[in-house]
């Protein structure tokens, strides 16, 4: 029952992060054109190019959408309703979410084309960039729960969310999330300007619908994963627990999709600079503060 | 009910119905020539609620903005092929634009047309957009002839499949037309993933040094000076075996002859020679002459002198080695072969790529990789449209960049003199004003018939608005190109608003476009994006003209010498760093002071052909275009142009691509690319 | 063991063998990789199926990364990485063969001499495992830990320092 639920929400939060991502696209809100558009794309014909790794190239974006649905299966939108509650379920999220670079490899490898490959490729760069970035603001929001379990974490965070105990971590946490969902302005393996669509440029049709649907998974399990680690997910007055993860998902998912496309695209080469020599340099600055208060001040 | 011209295949149901409305809804168009030259020609895609898309695989509508070259249209074929099917072709003012089909939907020029042939392709798609029987569609820069190549021999080409005659690997195919540097992605991908050829020999050395299956740098270390090789002289460090060529077992190593005064050599395998043609037993290839097998024979590595400068790089993956193995004296140990000692359990000679890199680019990073050439254009997003860039990379930095005009076309000859600077204004949507002035003025300069001041200043202030207008439409282009939307949106609009406006106008809405200049040297991060990307120093900036020079600290702008310009309280704005940053500020100066020249003039007026004009005559002209100076050279006979010729700053422009972005990064290549703001149209006119 | 999990397991163990069989059969070095990263992921899920979330979690996840680095380096140092030469990349088959053939003798032989002693009766729930995983790693464990740490990056700097081309700069 609660997988039904927890999809059907999914789907919607998926529909609503479209329908924002056409707003910061296209400077046009319309509750309609993802609609539109994915049934306008299932009808368009499905190009195979020329000497394709046929295998990578179909398997691409379906491990995309498995990675994402994997990632999101963690992420509790009420007490008791998710999908698994793993006792380790914030690794599980990290695990999940280590297959989008492989999706993406595979994505850019398969077509053939020097566009793709680029991207796929630069997406592996990417991830070098923001690996760490991940997991280790996520070793102090479980350092604070005791616990790896989303349940567990979320609940932590009863008297004080984390964006408020770990700030660093949270800043952190996003600017890797912005780069795991290859978000603006951390766009590099589609970059629109640049490379012309990127491991996206040789899909069209059904393919391209799996596509999108499976970057708006990620999108979304992200934003969900933000709200269990930093918002205190269910953790609200007045309204029931889903409707506060819910509503606080497609905050923040809104907030990702717009706030990037106000900066130019980040150079790869300084977005590995600042990631590792920054941010690794905070994340640990993070831990060590998050582990002192966690041993000083009881909440 | 008519078919699209580019229906997809199926039976019309009712699903197929409510997809075809759907897809009438949603209308992806790629842009040709460009969105830069679709501004210029005054549409605004996105207004006309057109979506635009970077690459012709997301896109049903093929929106054709305007008169294009033979060579564009020849491109825009290629994108017509790649597009998924139900497409469409939406051609405003094109002309013939064949071998396209005959566009679905047709207009004038200007945004009314836009807005007009979309109602009309909405209803096309509506009811066309599948078919029982559709029509193939070709691109003629496609079809040639399809040859076969050895993804490690690139001079080895054949017209039948079939294996390669020096390592035997199966022979690839690859396209032989103009399609990989015309089309907008043209099936460049061969060479792609064939590529990235890497070295991972040396496997023979593996054996001593009890290491298997690490390949390597530490391997080559051991080589690296003579002693270490010397003292292994008997281990094979052979050439190349790859491919086809099985591997039989240490039987094989009795075949060694060297002492023989052999003539005939298997190219794989040197120590193979017989007195006679016959097929290797190694791998049963057919043996060469001696002569031919040289390359990949003894005396063949003795050819990695290229590679010496980076001998001693032990770090050199390849290199390192291949230089060390020059420095033995091309292997003339290989006839000690013979006495090699096998090692029990490694074979010999097992595939060594020293051969096989051999003659490879190297990069200054020591990797041997397959280097690709991809194009860039002539429809690029985030570039000029019709500039044609095909970029070799090395991995994703560029190695090399070839820049080309795909939108060049002289004008038609015997033109009457009347009709230059209409036929001239023509020819570069980017800046038809400034080029109708030059034309005017060359003309005047024939004639002698010198305008009046005012005249002069108002038409100096119709080539300022377009030299507002021009840098507005570049700001839209690199905000494309840095994934700034908004600034791409607002910036589109100002430019919109402005390309055709009046003083009045002009002054109302001069505010804005100041404050988006402001707004976006505030940006944050943008600095950080550009800086140091496309640095021309000045010593070699000789002979660039415009913004780009003036960013780098050259003041030369030929406004400089303009009575009409001194009057209105003209200086010369530079600035020093010459990088993209730099060039962005120039431009955004250039917008502010270009606006207050405007105000200053009080009036804006086209040019108009100076009458009467004289049939014979010799005029030249000069004038600072948006992008530097153009010079117009003029020679009247009869009462016609006989001989017109223009230079545009884009030669000179264009030379500076390859130096500036030798090894860059690839988005860092495009980002000081789109800095130069190249203009293709109008060049060798 | 009931029926259920017995079935999990042997099909992530075939899955395992099969990708792994995979890895040496393909000619495509990405192919290749990306194979062994599956190989490697079936191998975390049979730690899954035997209730050891932890560690099969923590391996799906390190070997996706892992095996991604490791295709390219295969990019970038393999000619033909995508296999389009048809080339044979197989060398050394004998020795491979003994190699492979003593290595499945020595498994039979642990496997049928070892001392089994039937499925563990009590497995303790995930986060309990969790827990004394993390007190084993951080206690008695712990000099063992750091000190393969510091080798690894040791000799992540050595190899980084090995790798970089000496540019024309540099020389003396």
């Amino acid at each position: 029952m609660s997988i039904v639920l927890v999809l059907l929400a999914l789907a919607i939060g998926c529909y609503l992060v479209a329908v924002f991502e056409g707003w910061a696209v296209h400077g046009r809100f319309s509750l309609m054109r993802p609609a539109i558009s994915a049934l306008a794309l299932l009808g368009r014909e499905q190009i195979l190019p020329r000497t394709p790794d046929r295998l990578f190239f179909e398997t691409g974006p379906i491990l995309l959408l498995v990675a994402g649905l994997l990632s999101v299966a963690v992420i509790p939108l009420a007490p008791g309703l998710i999908i698994t509650d793993l006792a380790i379920g914030a690794l599980f999220l990290n695990a999940a979410l280590a297959y989008v670079l492989v999706a993406l490899i595979m994505a850019g490898w398969g077509p053939n084309g020097a566009y793709a490959m680029v991207g796929g490729w630069r997406f592996l760069g990417q991830f070098i960039a923001y690996a760490m970035l991940i997991v280790m603001p996520i070793t102090a929001v479980a350092m604070r729960a005791e616990s790896l379990s989303t349940t567990q974490i979320v609940l932590s965070q009863a008297a004080l969310w984390n964006v408020v105990y770990q700030p660093i971590g949270f800043v952190l946490f996003v600017i890797a999330a912005l780069g795991v969902a290859w978000l603006p302005p951390i766009d590099l393996p589609t970059g629109g300007g640049d490379l012309a669509g990127g491991v996206e440029a040789e899909y069209t049709g059904a393919r391209l619908a799996v596509w999108r649907l499976a970057r708006l998974v990620i999108v979304v399990a992200l934003s969900g994963a933000t709200v269990t680690f930093y918002f205190g997910g269910w953790l609200g007055p007045w309204l029931p627990g889903w409707a506060w993860t819910a509503l606080k998902t497609v905050a923040v998912a809104a907030a990702m999709l717009t706030l990037g496309r106000h900066l130019p695209r980040l150079r790869e080469e300084r977005y590995l600079a600042v990631s590792w020599k920054l941010g690794i340099s905070l994340a640990l600055a993070n831990i060590f503060l998050v582990g002192v208060i966690a041993l000083l001040v009881p909440i | 009910m008519t078919v699209l011209s580019g229906a997809r295949e199926g039976a019309i149901t009712g699903l197929r119905g409510l997809i075809a409305r759907a897809m009438a809804r949603d209308l992806c168009a790629f842009v040709v020539p460009g969105a830069d030259v679709a501004r210029a020609r005054g549409l605004d895609v996105g207004a006309a609620g057109l979506h635009r898309t970077d690459t012709p695989r997301h896109a049903n509508v093929l929106l054709v903005a305007g008169p294009v070259t033979p060579a564009l249209v020849e491109a825009a074929s290629v994108v017509w092929a790649q597009m998924p099917r139900p497409r469409a072709i939406l051609a405003l003012e094109a002309g013939d634009i064949a071998p396209l089909p005959a566009p679905d939907a047709a207009g004038v020029l200007a945004q009314d047309g836009l807005v007009a042939g979309l109602a009309d392709l909405r209803r096309a798609f509506v009811g066309g957009a599948f078919a029982e029987q559709v029509a193939d569609f070709e691109a003629p820069a496609l079809t040639t002839q399809i040859e076969y190549t050895c993804p490690m021999h690139p001079e080895v080409i054949s017209d039948e499949p079939g294996k390669c005659p020096k390592c035997g690997m199966v022979l690839v195919e690859r396209e032989v037309s103009g399609a990989a540097q015309k089309g907008h992605e043209g099936h460049e991908g061969h060479e792609g993933h064939e590529g990235h050829e890497g070295h991972e020999g040396h496997e023979g050395h593996e054996g001593h040094e009890g290491h298997e299956g690490h390949e390597g740098h530490e391997g080559h270390e051991g080589h690296e000076g003579h002693e270490g090789h010397e003292g292994h002289e008997g281990h094979e460090k052979s050439p190349e075996r790859p491919a086809q060529a099985e591997n039989t077992g240490h039987s094989a190593h009795a075949v060694h002859a060297p002492e023989q005064p052999a003539t005939y050599t298997c190219p794989m395998h040197p120590e193979v020679t017989s007195d006679r043609p016959g097929s290797c037993p190694k791998c049963g290839m057919d043996l060469v002459p001696r002569g031919q097998a040289g390359e990949h024979g003894d005396g063949g590595h003795s050819g990695h002198g290229g590679h010496g400068s980076h001998a001693g790089h032990g770090s050199h993956a390849g290199h390192g080695g291949h230089g060390d193995h020059g420095g033995h004296g091309g292997h003339e140990e290989h006839g000690g072969h013979g006495s090699a000692p096998d090692i029990p359990g490694i074979e010999p000679h097992f595939m060594s790529m020293v051969g096989l890199t051999e003659g490879k680019p190297v990069s200054p990073d020591g990797l041997v990789m397959e280097w690709i050439d991809a194009p860039f254009g002539p429809f690029f997003p985030g570039l000029p449209g019709g500039l044609g860039l095909t970029l070799t990379l090395d991995g994703d930095s560029v190695v090399r960049a070839a820049v080309s005009s795909h939108a060049s076309g002289p004008p038609a000859p015997d033109l009457a003199a009347k009709d230059l600077p209409d036929r001239l204004a023509a020819l570069s949507p980017l800046a038809p004003g400034a080029l109708r002035e030059l034309a005017c003025r060359a003309l005047e300069s024939v004639s002698g018939i010198a305008p009046g001041p005012d005249a002069a200043t108002a038409r100096a202030a119709a080539v300022e608005r377009e030299r507002v207008a021009s840098h507005l439409n570049w700001l839209a282009d690199l905000a494309r190109q840095t994934g700034l939307s908004w600034l791409e949106r607002r910036a589109a609009a100002l430019h919109q608003g402005l390309r055709a406006a009046g003083t009045d106008e002009i002054a109302r809405r001069a505010p804005a476009i100041r404050a988006l200049a402001g707004r976006v040297r505030r940006t944050p991060l943008l600095r950080d994006k550009l800086a140091g990307i496309g640095r021309i120093g000045t010593s070699g900036a000789e002979g660039i003209v415009g913004p780009v020079a003036r960013a780098t600290g050259l003041a030369t702008d030929a406004r400089a010498d303009d009575p009409a310009y001194a009057e209105l309280g003209f200086a010369t704005l530079t600035q020093t760093s010459g990088d993209a940053w730099a060039r962005l500020s120039q431009r955004l100066a250039e917008i502010g002071q270009s606006l207050d020249l405007i105000a200053r003039a009080g009036a804006i007026a086209l040019p108009e052909a100076p009458a009467p004009l004289p049939r014979d005559g010799h005029g030249m002209a000069s004038l600072e275009t948006p992008r530097g100076k153009a010079t117009l050279h003029l020679i009247l006979k009869d009462g016609s142009a006989g001989t017109v010729h223009l230079t545009t700053p884009f030669a000179a422009l264009a030379a500076l691509v390859e130096p500036m972005t030798r090894q860059m990064e690839l988005a860092e290549a495009l980002t000081a690319i789109a800095s130069l703001d190249l203009d293709p149209w109008g060049v060798d006119a | 063991m009931s029926l259920g999990p017995v079935l999990f397991l042997a099909f992530f163990g075939i899955a395992a063998i099969w990708f792994g069989v995979v890895v040496f059969r393909t000619q495509s070095m990405v192919r290749s990789a990306i194979a062994l990263l599956f190989s490697q992921t079936s191998v975390g899920a049979m730690f899954l199926v035997m209730q050891a979330e932890f560690l099969g979690v923590l391996q799906i996840m390190m070997m996706a990364t892992e095996m991604s680095v490791m295709a390219i380096f295969m990019v970038m140092f393999m000619m033909d990485p995508g296999g389009m030469g048809k080339m044979d990349m197989t060398h050394q088959k004998r020795l491979s063969l003994r190699a492979g053939g003593i290595g499945l003798v020595a498994a039979l032989v642990v496997i049928w001499t070892a001392g089994w002693q039937g499925p563990v009766p009590e497995v303790p729930g995930a986060d309990e495992q969790a827990r004394m995983l993390g007190r084993e790693i951080l206690g008695r464990s712990m000099f063992i830990f750091e000190s393969a740490a510091l080798m690894i990056l040791t000799a992540m700097i050595a190899a980084t320092m090995v790798a970089v081309a000496p540019q024309e700069r540099d020389r003396p």
